[in-house]
């Protein structure tokens, strides 16, 4: 490292800025580093750290939001244990079903969070400065999908943390609680991963076609909307005419396919009377991995294109 | 070890030929690169970066090529693009520490490194403000800190007084001078006002419609054949008629007459023949070689020949 040398004036002519320039003797890092460190830029840029307080406003919300029901839950946990104990029906969010329930909060913080890491860069033309550094076109893209997946892993485990809490205070023998407990809610590490990883790839890649936030967003949202709309429509018009085949147009649905996935680690399928005969939890597995390879290949080839 | 060298390099937008058979080879020091806009700078620029693959020929920094080697020469390189590069909504210190790390510095070096620059590049208490709010001189000075942060062995540098007042401009061109001179860094500025160039640089290229139109030490342009401008009335042409039955190379430009000064003589020479002719004169001035001459039809060595 260089070792903090005196100042010495260089120059005779003696400028106000005069004040000596030391080279850098230290080691230089390379690849690994690089995306490393946008990978942290990202992931703080993503909960506006390092940014004005209103870059903080939209994710520290929407985060609060989808967290208010499990903490609700956690708070009243007592109440709530009372009245299983005194026998009355209590109806409990479940670390299943938490994500089906809520996914409109994920998604909103996806629309609002995904152009921010993408499309700042294009409109500013900071990606030339990225690219003539020992940073490439596809290390940039992997890093900023990382780290956006990150944030959604981070987002979508705490309310699943704020039940397992909320389960363990209701019973009466904590450790032997927590015994019970663990099974059920550690599918929830790999189901929350799959679904970051799949929402990450897809509002990052559909952000990432335009410089402009506020297009990025709206594509995000159509496209979402669009894309659960229409296969639920057709396949309810061949449910009435006794097509099968239409189910299968679930697969193309971006948010109830990875809800289907992420039942397959809590070893269930979707529910089939809202879904009649759609896929099943294996094949929808398979339509959320092959969706988050397809559009991380098309980020990478958005970036390839890119000029730099 | 040459800076810069390339051999045959040409760069092709399809139908438009933006670089042709460059040969270059480059030594240290503050190398002006001129043309006209659109002549082939920033082609020229990305292409040592590894930005643009070549058409064909080759080209190397520091004895490593640009498409084979090219980490290799962008973790020596600082590149400040022509355009804006700077997100509005960081600081300064925020976004130039971000590039260091980017560039492999380690955490606090790159802390370090963020303060020393922006001093040296004259930012101060504003650089803990959004990059936003930044005047287009500061704008400038972020953009030359974070080509800098990583301390490279050759700056290159995009029209770096692109949009800035006369004296911003003064204070740019300051810097970069200190830069090549103090920092011992090697800088290569493209630009097209030569009158900057003419300020700073050591070494010349004129590049114009791709093609390299010469390359050479400035004090080459500027010692030149001293010129004798006179300007007359009337009667230009019985002028040079005149001064060339003495002996004297003359050639008339307009208005204007100019003369090669080969020795004090002529001076006599033309007051003589002024006077002999009766012309109205106006203006008699030594016109010393401007680099202004390497883009005009006539060069001042041509008139003398």
């Amino acid at each position: 490292m260089n070792s903090p040398s005196p100042v010495t004036a260089s120059s005779p002519a003696g400028s106000i800025y005069d004040l000596g320039y030391r080279h850098y003797e230290g080691p230089r890092r390379g690849r690994a580093w690089a995306m490393w460190s946008l990978f942290v830029e990202s992931f703080r840029g993503v909960w506006g750290f390092g940014r004005p307080m209103s870059a903080k406003a939209a994710p520290f919300i929407l985060a609060g939001l989808y967290a208010l029901p499990a903490l609700f839950q956690l708070a009243f946990a007592s109440v709530i244990a009372q009245q299983i104990s005194s026998g009355s029906e209590t109806q409990l969010l479940t670390y299943r079903s938490y994500f089906g329930t809520f996914s409109f909060l994920v998604v909103f913080f996806c629309v609002a969070q995904a152009p921010e890491l993408v499309c700042r860069d294009q409109r500013y033309h900071v990606l030339p400065l990225y690219f003539t550094r020992s940073l490439s076109r596809v290390d940039y893209a992997l890093a900023r999908l990382g780290s956006l997946a990150a944030a959604l892993f981070l987002l979508l485990i705490v309310p699943c943390v704020a039940l397992f809490v909320g389960d363990i205070l209701m019973q009466p023998d904590t450790f032997k609680a927590i015994g019970d407990e663990l099974p059920k809610a550690l599918p929830a590490l790999p189901a929350s991963a799959l679904i970051a990883a799949g929402l990450s790839a897809l509002s990052l890649t559909v952000s990432s076609f335009s410089s402009r936030r506020a297009y990025s967003a709206i594509a995000l949202v159509a496209y979402v909307l669009l894309a659960e709309a229409v296969p639920s429509a057709i396949s309810a018009i061949g449910r009435n005419s006794d097509w099968t085949w239409t189910d299968k147009l679930f697969a193309l649905t971006p948010i109830t396919s990875l809800i289907g996935a992420s039942d397959w680690f809590f070893g269930q399928v979707l529910d089939p009377r809202k879904f009649a005969g759609a896929l099943t939890a294996d094949a929808y597995v398979v339509v959320a991995l092959m969706s988050v390879v397809i559009f991380t290949l098309m980020l990478l080839f958005r970036y390839r294109r890119l000029p730099a | 070890m040459a800076l810069i060298e390339a051999s045959g390099l040409t760069k092709h937008y399809g139908q438009v030929k933006a670089l042709e058979k460059l040969d270059l080879t480059v030594e240290p020091g503050i190398i002006g690169l001129v043309g006209a806009n659109g002549a082939g700078k920033s082609t020229l620029l990305k292409i040592l970066l590894g930005i643009l693959t070549p058409t064909s020929g080759s080209a190397s920094v520091l004895g490593m090529d640009t498409v084979r080697e090219t980490r290799g020469i962008r973790q020596v390189v600082g590149y400040m693009p022509e355009h804006d590069c700077l997100p509005p909504d960081v600081g300064a210190t925020e976004f130039v520490t971000h590039m260091a790390r980017i560039s492999g510095l380690p955490r606090t070096a790159a802390r370090e490194r963020t303060a020393e620059v922006l001093r040296h590049v004259g930012l101060y208490e504003e650089r803990y403000r959004q990059i936003g709010g930044y005047s287009t001189g500061m704008k400038q000075r972020v953009k030359l800190a974070q080509a800098l942060v990583h301390d490279p062995k050759v700056l290159l540098l995009d029209e770096p007084t692109n949009g800035l007042d006369p004296s911003g401009r003064e204070e740019m061109l300051d810097l970069i001078k200190r830069t090549g001179t103090d920092f011992g860094i090697t800088v290569v500025v493209a630009s097209h006002l030569l009158g900057e160039i003419e300020q700073v640089c050591t070494y010349l290229l004129a590049i114009d419609a791709g093609h390299l139109l010469s390359a050479a030490p400035i004090s080459h342009f500027t010692q030149r054949t001293p010129v004798l401008a006179i300007e007359v009335e009337e009667g230009a042409d019985q002028l040079v008629a005149a001064l060339a039955a003495t002996g004297a190379r003359a050639r008339q430009d307009g208005s204007r007459v100019l003369v090669a000064i080969e020795s004090d003589a002529l001076y006599d020479t033309v007051r003589d023949a002024v006077a002999d002719l009766a012309l109205p004169l106006v203006r008699m001035q030594q016109e010393r070689g401007r680099l202004e001459d390497l883009f005009r039809d006539t060069a001042p060595e041509q008139v003398a020949r």
